[in-house]
């Protein structure tokens, strides 16, 4: 038994996240038998990646906090002023903490014609959907699972995300969720190739899909046509205002969760969040040169990992904010506009940044660059 | 069936298009431009002549039920005093605030305020007697701010300013005259009875037989627009039209 604990404290103790300025408080909680173990547990690469960043806790923060700064932003740019009721004097910044409490103590009404297990199971299983992906990005050099093939794994998770939706509007069993859900089908169908297409043009510039491997070079100037397609193909994905077809508020009310309430309701509603979140970190990775920067003399000897994570986050609250601010200047699409645009331009220009990395790599291969 | 087309824009000026509403919207970030009342804690500034609540002043109401007869929405009804007089009361379930039983109103008895947040219980609560009209509703004032919208030449801009408005109108300014004319609008269907020539006090109204026709004229400097020929016209074909 003692064997088989060293041996895990020596597995853990091996790949740690190293932070200089708090490895004095690290090696005073190591004296206290039970608490060391403890932190030595959550400081082990694969599980921080897992819980503090880009897991499970950043994105419960960005969670609370950004649809505040979208609200707020977008409140900004169309000269109203945004929630501000809650905590005047902080701008109503625990907004969604309001919201979540209130969606909590809401009754879950599940309607009559409603498939009943599947409709309160697909809302909760779509928040699990939500959080595997993350164990195939890394924040600087902090990843869960370093496999050869992560950029792929990456997109096929987040390509269960629709599926989840296509469930709920299944299983409400109501006309508009169920015009939501084929609208959701057909963009679906639409943004998928090109945005495959962009990802594997990147894979094939870098020459590695191991996230962990990709050179800190920023694709978005080796390859900005494919960084373009990815950007739409991310507001796609996430339905945000110019493309927010499937949930189209005027014509088909809320569209696939037009029937849910409560906090079901709450975690449908943080969706498109998490996936912005999701697309935004693969974004960062593929196009923003990961968790590089330039380096501060003084921080980054003290900061150690954490550097690359605050690089990291930086650049993804940064994608994240343009992300939203496209619904204030774009009005909505129509479906077949869509659908034109997806399978028209888009495929095009995807097609076009894959011949473009094609022709980088033959290039630099020859010497040319 | 015509088909509407879109107006065929180049690549370049479409970018020109992008660029420019991305650059509106990161400006107006920075720098916003706020069109919005928070409304308890500020308060528009009205001008004094806004329709709001009204109240009555018994002592110079003589009796003459104008404000009854002229009401549109038949929310004012007359109610016998003790005093054997008769007093308007307001049903604000019907009032439609057109403020006409005020413009009405020939001694001032009626007059406007700017409140116009009163709620009530229900309906028969909004039956407002002539006991409650003589005195301001009880309203609890949150604002501390005065919001007033100015014009100028590019854009709406708002200017807050750290005061109370004054919700009372003591005295409401004088409605400003329209210099307006009479002017004949179907020439043709003149009938030449000459009414509105009999009619005139100022003689601006002329007419002249020229090949068996009638002419008549209207002289505009000397009009002084007081509508009566506009009245006695039997054809109805003369109009007040602003000068």
């Amino acid at each position: 038994m003692q064997e088989v604990i060293n041996e895990l404290l020596e597995t853990m103790m091996s790949n740690q996240v190293s932070v200089p300025v708090i490895q004095p408080v690290i090696d005073m909680a190591a004296q206290i038998p039970m608490m060391g173990l403890g932190i030595s547990f959550i400081l082990w690469t694969p599980i921080f990646a897992l819980l503090i960043c880009p897991g499970l806790s950043t994105l419960g923060i960005f969670l609370l906090f950004f649809p505040w700064i979208e609200r707020k932003l977008c409140a900004r740019i169309q000269w109203r002023v945004g929630p501000r009721e809650i905590v005047p004097w902080l701008g109503g910044l625990i907004q969604l903490l309001a919201d979540t409490l209130r969606f909590l103590f809401q009754e879950v009404i599940v309607h009559k014609d409603a498939h009943r297990p599947y409709f309160l199971q697909f809302a909760f299983l779509s928040f699990a959907a939500a959080l595997l992906p993350l164990l195939f990005i890394n924040a600087g050099d902090v990843i869960a699972i370093a496999s050869p093939y992560g950029i792929q794994l990456l997109l096929a998770l987040v390509c269960l995300f629709p599926l989840f939706i296509l469930g709920l509007g299944w299983a409400s069993n109501s006309r508009f969720a169920f015009i939501g859900s084929v609208r959701e089908a057909f963009m679906y169908f639409a943004y998928e190739i090109p945005f495959i297409i962009a990802v594997l043009a990147m894979v094939i510039l870098f020459g590695t899909s191991n996230p962990i491997l990709i050179p800190d070079k920023w694709g978005i100037i080796l390859n900005p046509i494919a960084a373009f397609t990815f950007f739409v193909g991310a507001a796609m994905a996430t339905s945000r205002m110019p493309f927010e077809i499937p949930e189209a508020d005027q014509e088909v009310a809320a569209g696939p969760h037009v029937e849910y309430s409560g906090i079901a309701f709450g975690l449908i509603y943080v969706m498109c969040y998490e996936k912005a979140y999701i697309l935004s970190t693969l974004m960062v990775v593929l196009f923003l040169g990961g968790g590089s920067g330039p380096d501060i003399p003084g921080l980054t000897v003290h900061l150690g990992d954490l550097m690359g994570i605050v690089w990291f986050l930086l650049k993804v609250i940064i994608v994240m904010t343009t992300m939203f601010v496209l619904r204030t200047i774009y009005p909505r699409y129509r479906l077949d506009q869509g659908l034109t645009i997806g399978w028209g331009a888009m495929i095009a220009i995807s097609l076009v940044a894959l011949a473009w990395s094609i022709v980088f790599v033959f290039m630099q291969q020859g010497g040319v660059l | 069936m015509k088909k509407v087309t879109v107006q065929d824009q180049g690549v370049v000026e479409k970018a020109k298009c992008h660029a420019a509403a991305i650059g509106v919207a990161m400006k107006e970030s920075v720098y916003p431009l706020t069109a919005t009342v928070q409304y308890p804690r500020q308060r528009k500034k009205m001008p004094d002549n806004f329709r709001g609540y009204i109240l009555f002043d018994p002592d110079k109401c003589i009796n003459c039920w104008e404000c009854a007869f002229v009401c549109p929405a038949n929310a004012i009804r007359m109610k016998e005093a003790p005093n054997k007089k008769y007093y308007p009361t307001i049903d604000y379930g019907k009032c439609i605030f057109c403020h006409f039983c005020i413009d009405s109103c020939t001694d001032g008895a009626l007059r406007t305020t700017k409140i116009h947040d009163v709620a009530y219980k229900d309906m028969d609560e909004m039956v407002t007697l002539t006991e409650e009209m003589i005195e301001p509703p009880e309203i609890v004032r949150e604002d501390t701010k005065l919001v007033e919208y100015l014009i100028d030449d590019k854009d709406l801009q708002m200017k807050k300013t750290r005061e109370v408005d004054n919700l009372f109108v003591d005295e409401v300014p004088p409605s400003v005259e329209i210099p307006v004319v009479s002017q004949c609008i179907d020439g043709a269907s003149c009938i030449g009875c000459h009414v509105c020539e009999y009619v005139c006090g100022s003689g601006a109204i002329s007419s002249s037989i020229a090949n068996g026709v009638m002419n008549m004229a209207i002289d505009t400097d000397m009009c002084t627009g007081c509508g009566l020929c506009v009245k006695e016209c039997t054809m109805q074909i003369l109009k007040l039209v602003r000068k």
